[in-house]
């Protein structure tokens, strides 16, 4: 495995630097960002015969027994129940305390130390490096202290520090595990595995090892680890991670099923259709794994506080212990010293903005919503502006017939026709037409000879008479005849940018169909949604403004905010002016036409088909019509920038009181070290907040129409 | 000395009310095939790890009361003088926590049940069970020392005492005096390995419930009552 592999932790998925703990954990190879993910870890995964994490809890028992017991004593000679007579066995109590003390440092100090080298060798003063040099100087001071006979020692402190860091530490790991929740799928999936059929036997193969045309078996409960058809068996699957709607979707022989969605409830035997590393499960997979790895703006600036912060500490340590060892004892000041350096552990900084954003990232990928880069999560909550591309975006880019304007015969009569004819194209119009006769349940008329006339239309034969169908340049090649009444329908119609196609037969052509992209059902919820949140919605098309006035009008964008007929350079340039009036501003498009825009945007947004997933211009992609989900993206994104912005807060807030207590030697290291504990676990719980947020709307569409759904997604896998 | 004794007496009962956890743990730490000496080993390294960290939080909650109930600098009275104020609070408080675990052991407040028990309880037993086979003798020891940190109302109520005490020494003891009690139940649970009679634990509880509601109430009187002082002396006080 390359480190490449290990860029995030095992155990809570937050990323790691170079030189992470490592382990091997039941034959896996595991890494983790810190000492408490990598106890954690072991603890929950551990199996009762491996000797492994039976061996850590067995040192940490016997490090808690005998650090409790030093305590135990220590309060006792605190509270002076030692005194007056028993107060010659001083030295002998000091003693025992050192043979306690001496096998729990090494025990529960062991890992502090093997991390504050590592960390050392990456050249990073860390956390650890702190614990340890503050445990070692309390150690050694205690243990001359007891061989010179001196009356105070704190082998009490120096263990129990490290026991509150231990607890400390494998809370907070447990905290972020949970975080981690809902990231685990998408990430377990890389070392996923599928059930192979071979002749009779069955196998178990890594998923990336699986290509086309081999069988797989997948029982209910499972993940399908890949693209393919359904051989035998029936069931329903689950498409949520990769559709963004949780529903049950019924499969039987010959169906397709996606990687990534979930077998619910019958065995199926499937032939993969593709090489499994290339399904859109993996790509996703791939994107939010390389998102959690990149590093947000707020992560970079906590990372280089926490670098020159550690260093900082140093020296206020050292130089509180110089300046009180000239006006206080000199074991008070080396209690203070120890107290900065134990409670200026910047792990909560460094906490606070890869948790946040990480759940963020977690909790819009399980709805199919794909963040690739942190930063835009961050510039996401601060837009102020949301331009969207007319075409596939806040339409279905595909065309319906919107009109038929018929003159000296019947509207069904003229679709059947049309019908007969389109299905021989392959044309987007024609799509639209046969869908418009079916709608209506008219069968085609049957059409021979079908000639397609390059730019103009289709033409063919039906009982001797010719039938054609196309533009009035079409009719006229034919030398038909438009009735005055018919052309000023047609000149009307395309007036206002719909598509025009003439539909005749015998010698006449008989009616118009206009043909138009009509807008989506949730577009117009989804901007004033996009509206209550106080974000400024615009229009920015290619297409004829006529056509941009009519859509806008229809999902409710106003016409000042409205720019037409504008190339992909232009909507760009468009895009920055508005992004210099109203500040922070994201374009939303289906990534076919408006690469350059989504890459000019502050965040691009493609609301999108599986090929743009490989598009590198957009920084969030949401699911197919997603469109809907739009807002609580925002929502998201808000929710995760105000999470940071608290934690930060928190942390550093925490840090400079703490540290001015401690310098003041107001606070007791072993205090400091509870309260250090504490600290992040309060990050860990504000992050863990996001958890609460609620869900996406559901779409109705998804309710009105789940069969046409399915096919429209097999068919883009298909593509 | 009475105290104490109650209090041994409580755990003793309680320790059968908590072979539905402990005691189940105590089995499943089961019989050393090195033989009979060996196995009493086994559970005695348990319970003294067991022990130790019932002693700890004792000694923690008391050092913790008694930061509370004394002002900067002056001497620790150790319950010697009379009662001021911080420890009359403390005690009013750790009485009337006492009383509402007493009145849970009686089944009469069930939401409580849901705070003394649910919290990450089962998670960390889960963790746990990978010491009660492992070999050596440090694994029954540390499994006890974790054990011990098991969420229980009995601790809780033994602590909440402990922290009223406003002293190291005597919030040792008080847990010490519960730890101790409950040896005998889990020696025998570890040894016979048979779950006493469910009519025999029913009593358990109302007897624990009845010594951890006495002592809530004494303790109450305790931060209440300007006589009680006499009165707590004699409660609390080794003889």
């Amino acid at each position: 495995m390359t480190a490449q592999d290990h860029a995030l932790c095992s155990h809570c998925l937050l990323p790691i630097g170079r030189r992470a703990m490592r382990l091997t954990v039941n034959g896996e190879a595991c890494a983790f960002c810190c000492y408490g993910c990598c106890i954690a870890y072991q603890v929950k995964h551990g199996k009762t015969e491996e000797w492994e994490a039976a061996w850590l809890l067995i040192r940490l028992g016997v490090g808690g027994f005998l650090s409790m017991n030093i305590m135990l004593f220590s309060l006792l000679l605190y509270s002076d129940a030692f005194s007056g007579a028993d107060a010659e066995m001083l030295p002998w109590i000091h003693l025992l305390l050192w043979l306690f003390a001496t096998p729990a440092v090494i025990i529960l100090g062991g890992p502090f130390l093997r991390e504050a080298w590592l960390h050392g060798m990456e050249g990073r003063l860390t956390s650890s490096a702190l614990i340890v040099l503050g445990v070692g100087a309390a150690y050694f001071y205690s243990a001359f202290a007891t061989i010179e006979g001196s009356p105070q020692v704190y082998f009490d402190t120096a263990t129990m520090v490290l026991m509150l860091f231990t607890a400390g530490y494998y809370l907070d790991a447990a905290g972020r595990a949970r975080a981690a929740r809902d990231l685990q799928p998408l990430l377990a999936a890389e070392s996923e595995w599928a059930t192979v059929v071979i002749g009779d036997g069955e196998y178990r193969r890594p998923v990336r090892e699986v290509d086309a045309g081999v069988l797989v078996r997948v029982r209910p409960g499972e993940r399908i680890p890949v693209d393919g058809v359904i051989m035998e068996g029936e069931s329903h699957t689950d498409e949520a991670l990769l559709t963004g709607e949780s529903r049950q979707i019924a499969k039987g022989v010959g169906s397709h099923v996606i990687a990534g969605s979930i077998n619910l409830d019958g065995p199926l035997l499937i032939q993969s259709r593709g090489v499994a590393n290339a399904t859109r499960w993996a790509q996703i997979c791939r994107s939010v794994r390389d998102a959690l790895i990149r590093r947000s703006p707020s992560q970079r600036l906590a990372d280089n506080i926490v670098g020159v912060f550690v260093p900082i500490i140093l020296v206020l340590g050292i130089g509180a212990s110089v300046y009180w060892a000239q006006h206080l004892s000199f074991d008070r000041a080396l209690l203070i010293g120890l107290a900065v350096l134990v409670v200026a552990c910047p792990c909560a900084v460094g906490l606070a903005a890869p948790m946040a954003t990480s759940l963020g990232i977690g909790r819009l990928a399980r709805h199919g919503c794909l963040v690739r880069d942190p930063a835009a999560l961050e510039a996401l909550a601060r837009i102020r502006l949301i331009a969207f591309d007319k075409t596939g975006t806040l339409t279905s880019g595909q065309a319906r017939v919107v009109a038929i304007d018929s003159d000296g015969t019947s509207a069904d009569a003229v679709l059947a026709h049309a019908a007969g004819l389109e299905r021989h194209s392959e044309h987007g119009l024609a799509r639209a037409i046969a869908a418009a006769a079916a709608a209506r349940g008219l069968e085609p008329v049957a059409i021979h000879d079908v000639r397609v006339v390059p730019g103009r239309g289709i033409r063919g034969k039906s009982d001797g008479r010719i039938v054609a169908a196309g533009s009035a340049a079409l009719m006229r090649e034919l030398g038909w005849s438009l009735t005055p009444n018919l052309a000023e329908h047609g000149r009307q119609r395309e007036a206002s940018s719909h598509s025009v196609i003439y539909v005749g037969w015998g010698e006449q052509a008989y009616a118009a169909l206009s043909l138009d992209d009509t807008p989506l059902p949730e577009a117009r919820s989804t901007v004033e949604a996009l509206r209550r949140r106080g974000v400024r919605v615009t229009l920015l098309t290619g297409d004829l403004p006529a056509a941009a006035v009519r859509i806008a009008a229809a999902v409710g964008i106003e016409t000042g905010d409205i720019e037409a007929g504008l190339t992909p350079e232009a909507k760009r340039a468009a895009l920055g002016r508005r992004r210099h009036d109203h500040g922070m501003a994201a374009m939303v498009g289906d990534g076919l036409n408006d690469a350059p825009v989504l890459a000019g945007a502050d965040v691009g947004i493609a609301v999108g088909s599986a090929t743009d997933l490989a598009r590198e211009a957009a920084a969030v992609v949401l699911p197919p019509e997603g469109l809907r989900t739009l807002p609580w993206v925002i929502d998201v994104a808000r929710a995760v920038r105000a999470t940071i912005l608290t934690n930060l807060a928190w942390a550093f807030g925490y840090n400079l009181i703490a540290i001015g207590l401690a310098m003041v030697g107001v606070l007791q290291p072993v205090l400091a070290a509870a309260v250090m504990a504490g600290s992040s676990i309060v990050v860990v719980l504000n992050s863990l907040r996001l958890e609460r947020l609620p869900e996406p709307v559901p779409s109705a569409a998804a309710e009105s129409a789940p069969a046409s759904r399915s096919t429209a997604t097999s068919n883009q896998k298909a593509a | 000395m009475a105290a104490y004794l109650v209090i041994f007496v409580a755990g003793f009962a309680g320790s059968f009310h908590c072979i539905g956890m402990c005691g189940g743990f105590a089995c499943a730490l089961g019989r050393d095939p090195q033989g009979r000496g060996a196995t009493v080993l086994r559970h005695l390294l348990y319970n003294t790890g067991r022990l130790t960290t019932y002693c700890f939080l004792g000694g923690l909650a008391g050092a913790f009361g008694q930061v509370i109930c004394t002002p900067q600098g002056a001497t620790v009275p150790l319950l010697s003088g009379p009662l001021d104020t911080g420890q009359r609070i403390l005690a009013i408080l750790a009485g009337l926590l006492m009383i509402a675990m007493a009145l849970q052991f009686f089944g009469l407040l069930p939401h409580l049940h849901r705070v003394t028990a649910g919290f990450g309880a089962s998670t960390l037993a889960a963790s746990l069970r990978s010491l009660l086979t492992a070999p050596g003798h440090a694994a029954p020891l540390a499994f006890g020392v974790f054990n011990g940190f098991l969420p229980c109302p009995l601790v809780y109520a033994f602590a909440a005492q402990a922290a009223s005490t406003a002293g190291a020494l005597h919030g040792f003891l008080t847990m010490a005096a519960f730890g101790l009690g409950t040896f005998p139940a889990l020696l025998l649970m570890g040894g016979v390995g048979r779950a006493l009679a469910p009519a025999w634990r029913q009593r358990g509880v109302w007897l624990a419930g009845s010594c951890i509601l006495l002592l809530g109430l004494v303790t109450v009187g305790r931060g209440i009552l300007p006589f009680a002082v006499h009165f707590a002396h004699g409660w609390t006080e080794p003889a």
